[in-house]
């Protein structure tokens, strides 16, 4: 099952990690202040796991909304983007050369404008992860499908609904990859956000840790980020791959 | 429905030769017609062109009203619905009796509930032309569209069309000299040119075969024969 295999892939690379850190550690005989021994990891999980936790889901809650935020804006701008007229290829322009900007670097003039609430760390999450979505839905948008686009074109029934339901059909594949990335990078965004200046979630955790040299939360901070990450991608994969079954049909069973 | 091209030439983007040049043509329906000629002279283009889904490079191409169809053997139905439902869809109405008897005698009747994935490359073809036979149409050019049906059932097919629509205006391309002779009122040859532009359209008569109408193979053999020579012929202007 593939959403398990993304939780497990990750405790893999977590445990490595891990692993690697305490085998530099004692191999080279470096210090417990420098890196923290298993037992400090499990002294800070009993002590602020549950804190920890409730940061991280709170991380993970502005980052679904950011993200949903994001896909809208991106669906109804790609939509925009994918027409021939004018107003499309400004769209197009606009999208290709905003994008090359990098958005953390406008973060500090939200975060004035806005303040450090929940307002800054939804529209950072959302605009970090808006511009590559949107760049791939305005490819998949304005891509004909000329194989089947062609009757519709030919007999006077294409509408923009049914071109763009053909065209999204036949990227669904992509279309899912594309929202899987874009939810990784909603994630990261809430993060950066919390980091730089907000009062809440688990971005804000690393930084105080990170005042206080405290390595053994960082990883914490870092275990409970990758396990909230890979549930909601698995979702987002188990969700795309529904979607994709009830469209696309078993490939064994071709019958509606 | 009637067809003029005059002084029509295509080239594509960045070639540097024409497709085909300064070429004057007519066609005078109603009947089943056949464009021939050997891979890459120019046959689908030439077909875009009168359909509409192409401009040309030059020249002018004036029909007659009605509405003109070009379906080509790669199409596609959309993969989210069944044959049947995509069928109903797109049927005008007033057809549906013309649908079910275009099912049936295509033998896609079983086939109907399937998606259009989960059929063989000949059943294909078979509901892509049965989507185009079912629209209000004047001129349908059909461009390969049996082109992976078996040799008897495209026969049959074709033979169905000529019975089902003797007011309507086919243009059939094919690169089977047989079907074409076989079946068409005229096979109009685009033929080879040293330069790569052909200039000219030759005409053959068909043997306009008809449901019931039987030729003998050395009939069909000399047309044959008539059909690849002609097409093997130098197509550029004196």
């Amino acid at each position: 099952m593939k959403p398990l295999k993304r939780l497990i892939q990750f405790l893999i690379i977590y445990i490595a990690g891990i692993g690697l850190l305490w085998a530099t550690k004692y191999s080279l005989g470096l210090s417990d202040y420098l890196i923290p021994p298993p037992h400090e990891l499990l002294k800070t999980l009993r002590q602020d796991g549950l804190d920890y936790l409730l940061a991280s889901l709170n991380t993970l809650v502005v980052a679904i909304q950011g993200h949903a935020l994001a896909i809208a804006l991106a669906c109804v701008v790609g939509l925009l983007g994918s027409m021939r007229s004018t107003i499309g290829a400004i769209t197009r322009t606009a999208a290709y050369n905003l994008q090359a900007y990098p958005i953390v670097a406008v973060s500090p003039i939200i975060f004035l404008f806005l303040g450090d609430g929940l307002a800054s760390r939804l529209i950072i999450a959302a605009l970090i992860c808006y511009f590559p979505l949107l760049l791939s839905l305005i490819g998949i948008f304005s891509q004909p499908v000329d194989d089947i686009e062609h009757f519709f074109n030919e007999t006077g029934m294409m509408n923009w609904r049914l071109r763009i339901g053909i065209r999204v059909f036949e990227n669904i594949e992509k279309l899912i990859t594309v929202l899987v990335g874009s939810g990784t990078m909603a994630m990261v965004g809430t993060i950066v956000a919390e980091f730089l200046a907000a009062t809440h979630g688990i971005g804000y955790v690393i930084r105080k840790a990170l005042y206080q040299d405290n390595l053994a939360s960082i990883l914490l901070a870092l275990f409970l980020i990758g396990l909230c990450s890979s549930i909601y991608l698995s979702f987002i994969e188990l969700f795309g791959a529904l979607i994709k079954n009830k469209l696309q049909g078993d490939a064994n069973n071709n019958e509606i | 429905m009637y067809i003029i091209c005059k002084e029509l030439s295509y080239s594509y983007p960045g070639a540097p030769s024409n497709v085909f040049s300064g070429v004057n043509w007519s066609i005078k329906g109603p009947g089943f017609f056949s464009l021939f000629g050997l891979s890459g002279v120019g046959k689908s283009t030439l077909a875009r062109i009168i359909s509409g889904n192409i401009a040309p490079k030059s020249g002018k191409v004036t029909s007659g009203n009605g509405k003109i169809l070009y379906s080509y053997d790669s199409e596609r139905l959309p993969g989210w619905l069944s044959i049947e439902r995509h069928l109903k869809k797109t049927t005008p109405a007033g057809n549906s009796a013309l649908l079910e008897g275009l099912i049936s005698g295509y033998g896609m009747g079983r086939l109907l509930r399937h998606r259009f994935s989960a059929l063989s490359m000949g059943q294909k073809n078979r509901v892509n032309l049965i989507r185009y036979l079912v629209q209000d149409f004047e001129l349908l050019i059909t461009d390969e569209v049996l082109a992976n049906v078996d040799e008897p059932t495209r026969y049959e097919i074709l033979g169905s069309i000529k019975r089902l629509f003797p007011q309507k205006t086919f243009l059939y391309i094919s690169h089977n000299a047989i079907e074409v002779a076989r079946f068409s009122k005229t096979v109009y040859i685009l033929p080879q040119a040293s330069d790569g532009a052909t200039a000219l359209i030759h005409e053959v008569t068909g043997l306009d075969q008809h449901e019931g109408y039987v030729i003998d193979d050395r009939t069909v053999q000399g047309k044959v024969y008539e059909i690849l020579r002609t097409a093997s012929m130098e197509g550029t202007m004196p």
